[in-house]
């Protein structure tokens, strides 16, 4: 062995190899990459490296040494939980035909280890926009009308938020003189600006509102499969970097605060399950960005546990609504129902699923986002305490009854399903075992957390508590759909933070190809009668669309352009 | 570690209770079975609160239930919330498609 081999690597050479199997070959072969990447996370752990704490790889690029591999408890636990959970998302997709989107999604997943392994910014940023790159490509491989624009949606967010972390880091690295990847945060004056672009582009990866509106835009676009992976690393990676470069800054105390209540109110009114899903999920990061922003030893390793928690439950109740999806063609609120009858097994994930978001005692929500309460309520903060306390019962609401009840339960839609095939449910069924495992002990995951855990979760009044707050929101529900206070779903969509910016983009491409572009034949039009007196030079028919595209990509590069500039200007003016 | 075996031991109790009349009740009873499960594991966890230690910062805390009456008015707070939000953001499904040229 080389001394370390980076396990993204393992999974984007793997990648390239899809293509030349077939068939059952090809399933066998998938597995192996992710395997072979949980056995070098777990060996770079225990023997390899054993008590060295930063261990690297190094690399001379310009004048600075990129660090490829830096392990410290951080950064392996993060490549832990992303290396199983891609065994796991990788089981679920063993069916799928198409070799380019298990490619995409060995990349995607390969770049997102990249960023957690990556010791310095230049690194985090290559493998950062290649992250960008290849989860786009997931969402095309949705292979729908919707999803292609979908995708073109997001990867509009992810380009800017990398030009802004790009200009940050650029400016960073001119101001420090160092590329290292460690606490960035804005303590002195002239490293404000850049430190802020930075962080501007990591909340935008964790989908902080309002600049959260691409993840429930495009995630529920994507394939069965695809939502999976993109469930699990995009967000998560900006939650490691968060907790990384900006540990215990208040501001993110708030901005997770904004997190966990925004999305809540959405994943009420919203019918598409995925969707309810991705709300979700953004108000579960917020409780990590909670946790990272308090900055105790307590909140750290709650938000770091609870990211790697999540995942697992997350991914779990992604998998059930895949799997629903999947057999019955659609996961809207109002054309499903009854589905337990049909589908037993996967309902009985779904409610291992439900019970873990939802922090029931001996799932692992309950060990993992405990401790981001406590740590709230130590710092005396009341009504960060009350505002949590609220997206509990909200999360319970939404995730813990919304979901099973509406796939599995209420009213009877009759419609044809039976259980996922056999890869789909031992996933599923991993997933599960997980959840449980780590609830009822979880000090199987409180040992490998960054710092040392003296939190005892399983208490009196935690249990008590945790118990009166989810049974009496469940009663709550029982309520008022059983006096039929409850309000119908709708088949509708729900505007978002991105209202604005969809409908200004409308008006802009329709100036871009409607006018613009008719002054653009104009002016073609005279130039070319000018020409044709000169040559015999044929008349071609352009395609409007294209015309406006270039146009569009010209400004963007315009823009990009001058946002450069202005980060050399201030170099230089500083 | 005790409390964690209390806990587990009535859940077994409530599993077992549940599977031993189940079987004898017939099936359109099951519904009334759960719910009387359901309330006693409300009236349960109630009467537990009054006499753990609350090891808690804030005052309220300590309040009587104030688990269960918060959780259940931001139950109702927050599916009422959303109900006053209909107003404005639910659109139709093919909203953006009918106002934008983004084809």
């Amino acid at each position: 062995m080389i001394g370390w081999l980076h396990p993204g690597l393992i999974l984007i050479l793997g990648a390239f190899l899809i293509p030349l199997f077939k068939g059952k070959w090809r399933q066998g072969y998938l597995l192996i990459p992710p395997i072979a990447a949980l056995i070098d996370v777990i060996l770079m752990y225990t023997g390899v490296f054993g008590d060295i704490p930063f261990s690297t790889w190094r690399l001379p690029f310009l004048e600075y040494e990129l660090v490829f591999g830096r392990v410290d408890k951080l950064s392996f636990i993060f490549g832990l939980i992303f290396t199983i959970a891609t065994i796991i998302a990788t089981l679920y997709a063993l069916h799928v035909k198409s070799s380019s989107e298990h490619m995409s999604q060995y990349i995607y997943v390969g770049s997102a280890l990249g960023v957690v392994f990556a010791g310095d910014l230049i690194t985090l940023y290559i493998f950062w926009e290649i992250m960008a790159i290849a989860s786009t490509l997931i969402i095309w491989h949705g292979a729908t009308d919707k999803a292609h624009r979908a995708g073109f949606r997001y990867i509009m967010w992810h380009i800017a938020g990398g030009i802004i972390l790009l200009a940050g880091i650029v400016m960073y690295i001119t101001t420090t003189g160092s590329i290292t990847f460690n606490a960035i945060g804005w303590s002195s004056s002239s490293t404000y600006l850049p430190s802020l672009l930075i962080f501007i582009g990591f909340i935008i990866n964790a989908a902080v509102p309002p600049l959260h509106a691409w993840l429930p835009d495009a995630y529920p676009e994507a394939s069965v499969t695809g939502t999976i992976f993109l469930s699990i690393f995009t967000t998560k990676t900006a939650v490691y970097v968060l907790a990384r470069g900006f540990e215990g800054y208040d501001v993110l105390i708030w901005l997770g605060a904004l997190m966990v209540v925004y999305p809540i109110f959405y994943a009420v009114l919203e019918n598409d399950l995925r969707r309810v899903l991705c709300y979700s999920l953004i108000n579960q990061v917020g409780f990590m960005l909670v946790g990272i922003g308090i900055g105790t030893a307590l909140s750290m390793n709650g938000a770091i546990s609870h990211a790697f928690g999540n995942i697992l439950f997350e991914g779990l109740l992604f998998l059930c609504v895949g799997s629903v999806l999947y057999r019955t063609g659609t996961c809207k609120c109002t054309e499903l129902g009854g589905l337990y009858k049909t589908m037993p097994l996967t309902a009985a994930f779904c409610f291992v699923g439900a019970a873990s978001i939802s922090a029931f005692p001996f799932f692992t929500g309950f060990v993992t986002k405990s401790m981001v309460m406590d740590a709230a309520s130590n710092a005396h903060m009341a009504l960060l305490s009350v505002l949590l306390l609220l997206a509990s019962a909200g999360v319970f609401h939404h995730a813990g009854i919304k979901v099973p009840y509406f796939a599995f339960f209420a009213e009877d839609a009759h419609l044809k399903a039976r259980d996922p095939p056999i890869n789909m449910l031992l996933a599923m069924g991993i997933a599960a075992i997980s959840c449980i495992f780590i609830g009822v002990y979880p000090y199987s995951l409180y040992q490998i957390l960054p710092y040392s855990v003296e939190f005892v979760p399983y208490t009196a009044s935690h249990m008590i508590g945790q118990l009166q707050l989810l049974l009496f929101a469940s009663l709550a529900f029982v309520v008022l759909i059983k006096t039929g206070l409850y309000p119908p779903e709708q088949r509708k969509i729900n505007l978002d933070s991105d209202w604005p910016l969809r409908i200004a983009g409308a008006k802009l491409m329709w100036f871009f190809e409607g006018p613009l572009v008719n002054f653009a034949t104009w002016v073609d039009n005279g130039l070319k009668r000018i020409a044709a007196d000169f040559s015999a030079y044929g008349e071609e028919k352009e395609e409007k669309v294209f015309i406006g595209v270039s146009v569009m990509l010209a400004l963007l590069f315009l823009a990009m352009y001058l946002i450069v500039q202005l980060a050399y200007g201030w170099i230089f003016a500083s | 570690m005790d409390i964690m075996l209390a806990v587990l031991a009535i859940f077994g109790f409530i599993a077992y209770v549940f599977l031993n009349f189940g079987a004898k009740l017939p099936r359109h009873r099951h519904g009334d079975l759960f719910l009387a499960i359901y309330g006693f594991c409300i009236v349960t966890t109630v009467a537990a609160g009054l006499f753990v230690p609350w090891h808690s910062v804030f005052r309220w805390q300590e309040v009587t239930a104030f688990y269960g009456i918060y959780g259940f008015a931001a139950c109702v707070f927050l599916i009422y919330a959303a109900k006053g939000l209909r107003f404005w953001l639910p659109k139709e499904e093919d909203y953006y498609e009918k106002k934008g040229g983004m084809k």
